[in-house]
């Protein structure tokens, strides 16, 4: 007994230091003086998903910085209160409670992976706090509830993309499937092989291989795509692999396209798979040709003020947080005002093109771009915009 | 595309057996299991990318960072697995937490210095790729087999064929018996940790050149995969450990190659592990047979 | 409302507080170097999902979680008896690797999708974290009292002989088989409870809840606590579990200063902070020594006794505690 005294008794002492720890003040609704909160969490520590995260935390303080240099929200500063999951999802759970049970929080943006997000959802909605997912992909983020926006496509949307894309104008015939094992994988694949049924295609798949996300040895299924005779390569990677894939085809010579997804759409791509990174298409979210200034001015912008080019992940969230300005400047910090405005948006001007709407689910309708790597550099090379593709009530 | 998937796996063996030697030679005299080797992996890779873009020249990018990594490997042995070690009845899993909190302020350190992004070796030979009948050899691939091949000659070069190697040797038979005939334990643990964490390192710029990308996570692959090579090779038994390194290579690159399983490549060379293990529980080489 | 973040932290650390204990019994009591508790967390959360997601009550869940969990202990406890240490310790981190693998690929398990739970109700409350912290809490102490009680009865003794030299303890007719393989399932089974209880209070779980890293991190726990001890890995989880929160205000230094922090500890205390041998623990045992004096057993009484009446002091050598207490 004595020892569960003394146990006890240091269980009370670490919580009573967590505590204080945390000391997040919870304000009241805030006045007009107060700067508005914006909730956001990215992976920046862990060592896997810190270039992402990294990423993702600086167009969040990139699209602060902006909206504050223009004045801010209807006069009041904003204030970006940043947290690190290190891609746990129990992290996630902690943020997201603490997050949702402050009131001076007037909405949250995840700059996250699935895991995370999708644990965060549901403390939200039940919370009654806003999220705007920017980049997570697992399908059912949004179907935590009606305060969940994304502005992801649905995975399976993008492999019917990329299907209709390789048989209407990559005009392909034999397919080789070199997938990231993971639910970003499996669904684009899931997608991509409906869309062949659905529409007819010619193409036979050849090969297929899912591949585990640290594995970046692709010497064998390169190889063994191209002896199965493969005319495209459709990798469904993110860049670190989709870039060993570009190598493999390039170093040995194999002559054979390779179709990318939004995961390979970064500029660590391009150094990584280097001279050999050129004729690869991807879909993606971004058109970075787009005579749009918004984009212009971002990618503008970002380089300067970080000295690297941004990739999908940073768009997607400096998207998430100009859908949560406008909502903030319609509707001030009133949830249920917000969700009815964002629920409604129509041909919403985004750095990733048009917003069409946003879905019953509350995800986003938005063209698929394709890009083409051509002289180390993403160029616009079509845009897939079938509303019967693009709608994800469909999916 | 036998023939090319057997040289695929014989490119990806030797990064193996190499990058799991140095966890070897340790484990031969410390008797633990040094995840920390994956961050000296990571660390030298780094080193050497620094060095590589500051000289241009490679060769001093490799004997730099091995050097300097060993050195670090000594430091760490000196200050942290030896005192560890010395305190009575220590179960050999207090080690390698120690050995994990090492590794993971490894990855760590490197995010904050060199920042989460990727950086490239953009190493170029002269030489392009080379078609000899159905095989493509990559100019990496070549650096690769020589300088494993270098490795593994200078190793046993060391080993049976200097003092310092005989009282490895000795050392790692039995330390203590070595003790009581005057061998200079200290010297053989020193020795361990200078080659294990120096080919780490070599082992660690061969892979940022043959992917022509290091990041801060480098190191999380080989930390775990590294384990099931040396215990496949017979914990401790540098022999041993080449053999299983290019055992799992190769299991892995057929796999992959001719089914589609649904297991992880990482999985699979567990599944081997666990097969082999219970099949001959002292490993593919047994203990006492060292090089 | 603060309180909803610190029950949130306070849940994580009690499930992880049942998982350290669970895996102490294995390494801690029976000395098996167990590297893959997680696969066994893992097994243990997956079966309590998919049985509430088919209605089945959240209690009868958790101890099919258990049952389930602890077969497959059973069968890896027939394994370890082939194994030492080091082989033990990399084949269970296999074990994990593989279960991980299997995770994210059967259809059953929601493959790379991962599963959703429904939050159960007890009692027709929807549970939250407050409660289940309590529920984890209260199973706690059930697991500590039985532990206390099973470290004196014969199976304990049998397992500290194990953990000192199986030889020996063979010698003295003890069956070693056996009770390792008590020490597996009873360990595995515990550590598939605490996984039913996670899947539940995370509300969604995928392959990458249960990798590798989570069993290292249960193994810290463990050592950085005191293995061995029921103090120890209580304490440890505490540490390990709330110490990334705590130094939130480190930001970008987190990971670094929480790495530093575990190679220090491990360094100048490798028996645990709270260990038998930890100056710590001793400073503790001292100065709660100086407040509340042992209570006077039996012997002490009769020892005192003897002194008072003048006997000479060597027949005090009978207050060894335990003798007749």
């Amino acid at each position: 007994m004595k020892k569960l005294l003394v146990t006890l008794l240091s269980v009370a002492m670490v919580l009573a230091m967590t505590a204080c720890g945390s000391g997040s003040g919870s304000g009241d609704g805030g006045s007009s003086e107060d700067p508005i909160k914006i909730g956001f969490f990215a992976p920046v520590s862990a060592p896997a998903a810190s270039a992402d995260g990294t990423s993702a935390l600086n167009s969040a303080k990139l699209a602060v910085e902006l909206c504050n240099a223009n004045g801010g929200i209807n006069g009041r500063q904003v204030e970006l209160v940043d947290f690190d999951d290190k891609l746990d999802t129990k992290e996630a759970a902690n943020i997201a409670e603490n997050l949702a049970s402050d009131d001076s929080i007037a909405a949250v943006v995840s700059g996250s992976y699935s895991g995370p997000t999708k644990v965060a959802a549901p403390i939200f909605q039940d919370a009654g706090k806003l999220m705007v997912s920017a980049y997570a992909v697992h399908p059912d983020v949004v179907n935590a509830g009606d305060l969940i926006f994304s502005q992801s496509f649905p995975q399976k949307l993008q492999g019917a993309a990329a299907a209709y894309y390789a048989t209407n104008e990559l005009k392909a015939k034999k397919v080789a499937i070199i997938s990231v094992d993971l639910d970003f994988g499996s669904a684009q694949v899931e997608g991509f092989k409906e869309e062949l049924k659905k529409i007819n295609s010619p193409i036979e798949i050849v090969y297929e291989q899912a591949i585990d996300i640290s594995d970046n040895d692709m010497s064998s299924p390169v190889t063994a795509a191209a002896a199965a005779g493969a005319d495209l390569i459709y990798s469904v990677n993110y860049y670190e692999q989709a870039a060993q894939v570009l190598r493999e085809v390039g170093q040995k010579k194999l002559d054979i396209p390779v179709l990318g997804c939004e995961g390979a759409d970064s500029f660590e791509l391009l150094n990584i798979a280097g001279e050999y990174a050129d004729g690869l298409y991807i879909t993606t979210n971004m058109n970075r040709d787009d005579e749009n200034e918004q984009t212009q001015e971002y990618i503008k912008n970002y380089v300067e003020k970080y000295d690297i080019q941004p990739d999908m992940v940073g768009a997607s969230v400096y998207d998430a947080f100009q859908v949560v300005f406008a909502a903030l400047e319609e509707c001030g910090e009133d949830t249920a005002a917000m969700q009815k405005y964002i629920a409604g948006l129509e041909n919403f001007n985004t750095v990733t093109g048009e917003l069409i709407r946003y879905n019953d689910d509350g995800s986003a309708v938005k063209p698929v771009q394709i890009q083409l790597v051509t002289n180390g550099e993403y160029h616009y090379a079509g845009v897939i915009d079938d509303p019967e593709i693009i709608d994800p009530a469909n999916y | 595309m036998f023939e090319q998937q057997f040289m695929n796996a014989l490119a990806i063996g030797s990064v193996y057996a190499l990058t799991a030697m140095g966890a070897t030679l340790i484990y031969g005299i410390m008797g633990i299991l040094d995840i920390a080797n994956a961050g000296a992996y990571l660390v030298g890779a780094y080193l050497g990318w620094y060095i590589y873009h500051a000289t241009g020249n490679i060769a001093l990018a490799f004997i730099g960072s091995a050097i300097a990594v060993g050195a670090l490997g000594v430091l760490l042995q000196k200050t942290i697995y030896s005192p560890i070690l010395a305190k009575q009845n220590t179960l050999s899993i207090i080690p390698l937490v120690a050995a994990v909190g090492l590794f993971t302020m490894s990855s760590d350190v490197i995010r904050l210095i060199c920042g989460p992004y990727s950086k490239s070796y953009n190493f170029k030979t002269s030489a392009d790729s080379i078609q000899i009948g159905p095989i493509v050899l990559i100019p990496a691939w070549i650096l690769i087999f020589a300088l494993t091949a270098l490795c593994l000659l200078v190793l046993w070069f060391l080993l049976n064929r200097t003092k310092l190697g005989l009282a490895w040797r000795s050392t790692a038979n039995d330390s203590e018996i070595a003790k009581v005939c005057g061998v200079d334990t200290n010297k053989s643990m020193a020795l361990s940790y200078i080659l294990g964490y120096g080919f780490a390192a070599i082992a660690g710029i061969m892979v940022g050149i043959l992917y022509n990308s290091i990041t801060p996570a480098l190191g999380e692959v080989p930390s775990y995969k590294m384990l099931a090579i040396i215990v496949l090779g017979g914990l401790g038994n540098p022999v041993g450990t080449v053999i299983a390194g290019l055992l799992i290579g190769f299991v892995e690159v057929f796999v992959s190659a001719y089914t589609n399983l649904p297991i992880p490549k990482d999985a699979i060379a567990f599944v081997v592990l666990i097969i082999m293990l219970l099949i001959k529980p002292e490993g593919l080489m047994g203990q006492k047979n060292k090089m | 409302m603060a309180n909803a973040y610190l029950f949130s932290i306070m849940a994580t650390v009690a499930i992880f507080t049942l998982l350290a204990l669970s895996l102490n019994i294995i390494t801690g009591y029976a000395g098996q170097a167990m590297m893959g508790i997680a696969a066994f967390f893992g097994i243990g959360a997956y079966t309590a999902a998919i049985l509430t997601t088919n209605g089945t009550p959240f209690l009868l869940a958790l101890l099919a979680a258990m049952v389930v969990t602890g077969v497959f202990g059973a069968l890896l406890g027939v394994i370890s008896l082939r194994l030492q240490e080091d082989f033990l310790a990399i084949t269970t981190i296999g074990i994990n690797f593989v279960m991980a693998a299997v995770f994210n690929t059967l259809k059953i398990t929601g493959g790379t999708l991962g599963l959703t739970t429904k939050k159960p109700e007890i009692f027709g409350v929807r549970m939250n974290n407050f409660h289940f912290f309590i529920l984890t809490v209260i199973i706690v102490v059930i697991v500590c009292l039985l532990i206390n009680k099973m470290r004196k009865s014969w199976f304990g003794m049998a397992l500290a002989s194990i953990e000192n030299d199986p030889a020996a303890a063979r010698s003295f007719g003890i069956n070693v088989s056996k009770y390792q393989i008590l020490a597996f399932i009873i360990g595995t089974a515990l550590s598939g409870l605490a996984g039913g209880i996670y899947s539940h209070r995370m509300g969604f779980i995928s392959a990458t809840d249960f990798a590798f890293t989570v069993s290292i991190q249960v193994v810290s726990m463990c050592v950085i606590g005191g293995l061995g001890t029921i103090r120890g890995p209580i304490f440890g989880a505490i540490l390990i579990t709330s110490l990334p929160e705590i130094l939130r205000f480190a930001d970008n230094y987190r990971a670094l200063v929480y790495s530093l922090l575990l190679v220090i500890m491990v360094r100048f205390m490798p028996g645990g902070l709270l260990g038998d041998d930890s100056p710590i623990w001793k400073l503790i045992v001292k100065g709660y020594r100086k407040f509340v004096p042992r209570k006077k057993t039996r012997a002490d009484l009769i020892a005192e006794e003897a002194v008072s009446a003048g006997a000479a002091p060597g027949t005090q050598s009978v207050k060894q505690e335990g003798g007749l207490a």
